[in-house]
């Protein structure tokens, strides 16, 4: 069968859509193509180049953080003022963290994930498509913030309440907190998406057992974004709410205020350290094996190591509030799982130093980032394990020794991601890369790395984020500026030596490296735009590829089977049958994402319930109309247009056999839901025990209007399921109907809540008016119940939609999905209000 | 010095590192430092000699490399692979169990006898409050300079006025988070008398850079007459005004 694992070729460079079915987009020397596509690969290069650009912004920040450290400064001294350099290293670590590193880890997973699998495309492509918009969204944002007053200007960590208008009032400020927020659901979106893919779409015999390590690293990191990525969202949230509408969760008087936000934050931030290194680790373990020539040691360990990380980094988060006042006993536990959490690391690491024995190592620009980030990654383990000592940690937190050891560790994240880059650059672009400038710029890289991040630890005791520091460091401080200079000059050997191979390099083979085994290199380079020249499959023990009128047991079924791309609630579509026709374009994502813009642009306006006077609050106003209208009509457009995606599942979905695509992504989602009102919930209970549990009382006067709205949306649920009773019993009118009593019920919820919430504002003359900010009970009421509200409105526009398609006699005929789909999320929004009803309620 | 006052101090206290923040900080790091470096240099060095021995040098060899399209498959070496795991788990979790033996005494410290201070941060510098044995302010207040007796315990609680900040003195290898709100508690010893500086670790503004403050550490006599003084004026102070000194009890 190795023959047909020969790559139909297509020239290497052939423009997609000369020869097969493009779906209707443009090539790729058209501009239009990259606003309109939703094809991974191209996905894929957006990300890729995207993040690249934000590394260098971050990277000119970083600079001007070592040339404001070249000396201890007086006030006043340097290139920047104290502002100007808080929001540099603000934004160095924002940027680097949210912007940089996982971007281009997604660059690459959206551009091999798929071919490695043996999937067409990802379940969701015009997602995937919104996924990156919403991306370059935030990031524009995040540019804009520097033009609004001041950026963010407290920390990456955006502790409490340093965070509140009352520390730091600028608008630019609450539009970093948008760009998170975006950025935020852009990761949902692209966690949907590759959840669905990975567990839905791998060909037939690619079992789990057997997926490639990158994947596997995919998989897993996706996995803990969706959940650790729910979480900040909450956080930041909540944060928005207290800088735009002013609420008082983290205000200085508020008990606990500041300790919730660092709980928020970390149970975020601690897996976010393994989201950033999980891809650079499946590059790293692919790379290791294609250029020693081995398979990879004890491969069955190394997963399970990396299933037990992905599960331990939930239950660590403490670790990073050693010196607040948590007492001993939950410090020992967060020590303990600390420390377990490093032992998989060992393995893992031990793992590919053995892979390295009898090979025949071939030491290309590649592999030779491989092992110096293998190297760097030692380093940074080892010092962190000085941190996981709470004794020493109670000297070193807040130091330069965790910059230097975090450092490290994540930049050891990105050597391997850039390994990566060198791995699969001439699979991207069909072009070789220059492989003495690769090697050159390795040098200069790992010279300037060490340089840079080395001398940090001994100049350990500087504090972190100050840029007066005693004399006695000013030399390893300036062995660092330098350091910082090399390590820029490496990057822009790299990008030179890239964008020089992309416009002049030699044609890139279908398989350049000798002992290569996934399937990305099975097909030319770049791969044409359906992937596979057949259906591939390693049913037989290897890949081959199947062409499709030929059957193959399971995969006869549902060989060319198309279905819509559903993931958004709106965008449930009937199944297309049409001989295997795909579309890759749609306009509506990129209008989503510019319409967010606008939107996050008019909101960054608001403070604490009140735009700006005079010509600045009616230009945020306005665009606040204008992004909320623009952004409902590119929805509903993309809910309506007819748009055929890839469906899978004709190969390997364990365990997720029985369920469509669709189906599997509200699932997904609902779990990120789950997380995202769990952290609003944890929140109220946790400002509720700092305040005092027996204090605390709720917010309405009267509980009867509450419990109404329990019994509504409860018989709401009823009718929903009436409607898909009536759909499989093929009656129009009782999907209409049933529908438009759900609807009705909704509606009913809401008005009764209003009323509720207009009778708490004005108050009665029994009771005082009670505003957002009345007390932090009143911000949580409001808040919480508010998101529940907000989850309701969002389902009611979904039932009016699905009136209007079953008015004209849609789900009546086998095509029901949509009105399940739609069920699950609407039981999941009633459950949740049977925890809301008795907690703000009646306890 | 350092490996001196190891030795002395393990000599003294057995095997779990107890005496001054100072003292145990820099046995334990010392420790980290060397079994650390041993251990990176070791792992560093067997991955660097197998790069060079195995590096491709041409030719063809017997051994079933990975071919195209394959499934991807691996193992073999699980014994060796375990060994180094559990030799590695071994020197991390005795390390680690070694030093909890010193977080229970550096933790048990905090209830002992010793001189009372509250210290609040405040946008942007520091306030030390005294406070008498039962707890109550004593009165003694000052900002930006902390005075204390050598070779006698001090106790902190440290709490903020306004946002996050964290009390460190590194020489002195003491530190702890100053949250609104809250108080959080920590201890040091001076071996020395000399003037040490604290910082705050956490960044809370425009004035982060130089949020410092004096500590002094004064023989106890002197510290003693100063504090003595200090005290009779505030008591002064209340005989004439006594809400004055309701205000500087209450922090403000």
């Amino acid at each position: 069968m190795t023959d047909d694992t020969q790559p139909r070729t297509d020239g290497g460079t052939a423009l997609p859509g000369d020869s097969h079915d493009d779906g209707h987009l443009p090539p790729r020397w058209s501009l239009k193509r990259w606003l309109v596509t939703t094809n991974h690969k191209d996905v894929g290069i957006l990300y890729l180049a995207t993040a690249m650009f934000f590394l260098i912004f971050g990277g000119v920040l970083a600079l001007l953080i070592r040339a404001q450290m070249w000396a201890p400064r007086a006030p006043g001294e340097g290139i920047l003022s104290a502002m100007a350099y808080n929001q540099a290293v603000s934004l160095h670590g924002l940027i680097m963290v949210f912007w940089f590193i996982s971007p281009f880890a997604t660059g690459f997973a959206n551009y091999i994930v798929p071919l490695q699998i043996g999937a067409e495309d990802l379940a969701f492509p015009r997602l995937n498509a919104l996924s990156y918009w919403l991306y370059l969204a935030s990031g524009i944002l995040v540019f804009a913030s520097f033009f609004q007053g001041a950026s963010y200007a407290g920390g990456w960590t955006l502790y409490a309440p340093l965070n509140i208008p009352a520390f730091m009032p600028s608008i630019g400020a609450t539009t970093t907190v948008l760009a998170i927020v975006v950025f935020c659901v852009s990761i949902t979106v692209g966690g949907v998406n590759f959840i669905t893919t990975i567990h839905r779409m791998r060909a037939p015999g690619l079992t789990m057992r057997s997926l490639p390590l990158f994947t596997w690293s995919m998989l897993l990191t996706v996995w803990m974004m969706l959940l650790a990525f729910a979480a900040l969202l909450a956080a930041v949230m909540i944060l928005l709410s207290d800088r735009m509408l002013g609420t008082t969760y983290f205000a200085a008087t508020t008990a606990g205020g500041s300790v919730l936000w660092t709980h928020l934050f970390w149970f975020f931030g601690h897996p976010e350290v393994y989201i950033v290194f999980f891809p650079a680790l499946g590059a790293m373990a692919e790379i290791f094996q294609t250029f020693t020539g081995n398979r990879i040691v004890g491969r069955k360990w190394f997963i399970v190591s990396m299933v037990l990380v992905a599960l331990q980094s939930f239950i660590v988060w403490m670790h990073h509030m050693f010196l607040t006042s948590i007492n001993l006993e939950v410090k020992t536990l967060f020590m303990a799982t600390t420390i377990g959490i490093s032992l998989p690391f060992d393995l893992m690491v031990f793992a590919l130093i053995y892979t390295l024995i009898k090979g025949r190592i071939r030491w290309d620009t590649p592999m030779l980032y491989a092992f110096g980030a293998m190297v760097l990654f030692i380093v940074g383990g080892i010092t962190g394990v000085f941190l996981g000592a709470v004794v020493l940690d109670y000297e070193f937190r807040g130091t330069y020794w965790v910059v230097a050891h975090f450092h490290y560790v994540m930049v050891s994240g990105v050597t391997g991601l850039i390994a990566g880059l060198f791995y699969w650059f001439p699979k991207i672009t069909g072009k070789t890369y220059d492989e003495f400038l690769g090697k050159l710029s390795f040098a200069v890289y790992f010279t300037g790395f060490n340089l840079l991040y080395f001398p940090l630890f001994l100049a350990w005791g500087t504090p972190r984020r100050v840029f007066a520091y005693r004399p006695e460091y000013l030399p390893w401080h300036r062995l660092a500026s330098v350091g910082a200079v090399i390590l820029g000059i490496s990057f822009l050997l790299i990008i030179y030596n890239l964008a020089k191979s992309i416009v002049a390099g030699d044609d890139a083979a279908a398989n350049p490296w000798p002992y290569s085994t996934t399937a990305e290199w099975a097909v030319s380079s770049p791969p044409p735009m359906e992937n596979f020249p057949g259906t591939p499959s390693y049913a037989s023990g290897s890949l081959e590829f199947l062409r499709d009128d030929e059957p193959t047991g399971a995969a006869a079924a549902d060989g060319g089977t198309t279905a819509t791309d559903g993931g958004h609630a709106a965008a449930l579509e009937s199944a297309h049958d049409d001989g295997g026709h795909v579309d890759h374009a749609s306009y509506w994502p990129f209008m989503i994402g510019l319409f967010t813009v606008v939107t996050a642009i008019g909101f960054s306006g608001l403070q604490t319930g009140s735009f700006p006077s005079g010509l600045e609050g009616t230009f945020y106003a306005a665009a606040s109309v204008l992004g909320v209208i623009g952004l409902i009509g590119s929805v509903s457009f993309m809910g309506y247009e007819n748009f055929t995606a890839h469906e899978g599942g004709f190969g390997e979905t364990w365990p997720f056999g029985g369920v469509e695509n669709t189906k599997m992504g509200m699932w997904v989602f609902l779990a990120s839901d789950v997380v995202l009102f769990g952290a609003f919930i944890g929140a109220a209970i946790f400002l509720r025990v700092a305040y005092g549990w027996t204090q605390w009382h709720p917010i309405p006067h009267n509980p009867i209007p509450g419990l109404v709205n329990t019994y509504l949306l409860l018989t709401s649920s009823f009718t929903v399921i009436l409607s898909l009773v009536a759909a499989q019993k093929r009656s129009r009118k009782g999907v209409v109907a049933s529908l438009v009593v759900t609807f009705l019920l909704g509606l009913a919820f809401l008005v009764n809540k209003a009323i509720e919430w207009v009778v708490l504002f004005q108050g009665t003359e029994e009771y005082a008016p009670i505003a957002l900010d009345s007390s932090v009970r009143a911000s949580t009421y409001f808040l919480t119940t508010g998101l529940h509200m907000g989850h309701v409105i969002a389902g009611l526009l979904v039932t009016a939609y699905l009136i209007w398609r079953a008015w004209n006699g849609a789900y009546v005929n086998g095509d029901d999905e949509p009105l399940e789909y739609f069920g699950l999320y609407w039981h999941f929004v009633d459950i949740v209000w049977l925890f809301l009803f008795p907690m703000f309620y009646i306890v | 010095m350092i490996p001196d006052a190891t030795a002395a101090s393990v000599l003294q206290s057995g095997l779990i590192p107890e005496g001054t923040r100072v003292q145990v900080f820099s046995e334990i790091y010392w420790v980290f430092l060397a079994l650390g470096t041993l251990v990176g240099a070791v792992v560093i060095g067997y991955m660097l000699y197998n790069a060079y021995k195995y590096s491709y040098e041409g030719g063809s060899d017997e051994k079933d490399r990975p071919k195209l399209g394959e499934v991807p498959t691996g193992g073999g070496k699980g014994k060796k692979l375990f060994l180094s795991l559990s030799l590695s788990a071994i020197i991390v979790i005795s390390l680690i169990a070694w030093t909890y033996g010193t977080l229970l005494f550096v933790e048990g410290q905090s209830g002992e006898q010793g001189v009372e201070v509250e210290v609040e941060g405040y946008q942007f510098g520091w306030n030390f409050h005294y406070l008498n044995d039962d707890g109550s302010y004593a009165g003694v207040n000052t900002t930006n300079t902390l005075r204390v007796p050598v070779d006698r315990q001090v106790n902190l609680r440290v709490t903020s006025a306004d946002v996050f900040h964290n009390f460190g003195i590194p020489e002195l290898r003491v530190k702890s988070d100053a949250i609104p709100g809250e108080t959080t508690e920590t201890w040091f010893e001076a071996s020395d008398t000399g003037t040490y500086t604290a910082h705050c670790y956490e960044l809370c503004g425009q004035g982060h850079s130089y949020m410092d403050a004096e500590v002094i550490v004064m023989p106890e006599d002197e510290y003693q007459d100063w504090y003595t003084s200090q005290t009779a004026s505030a008591n002064n102070e209340s005989a004439s005004n006594e809400s004055a000194a309701n205000v500087a009890a209450a922090g403000v």
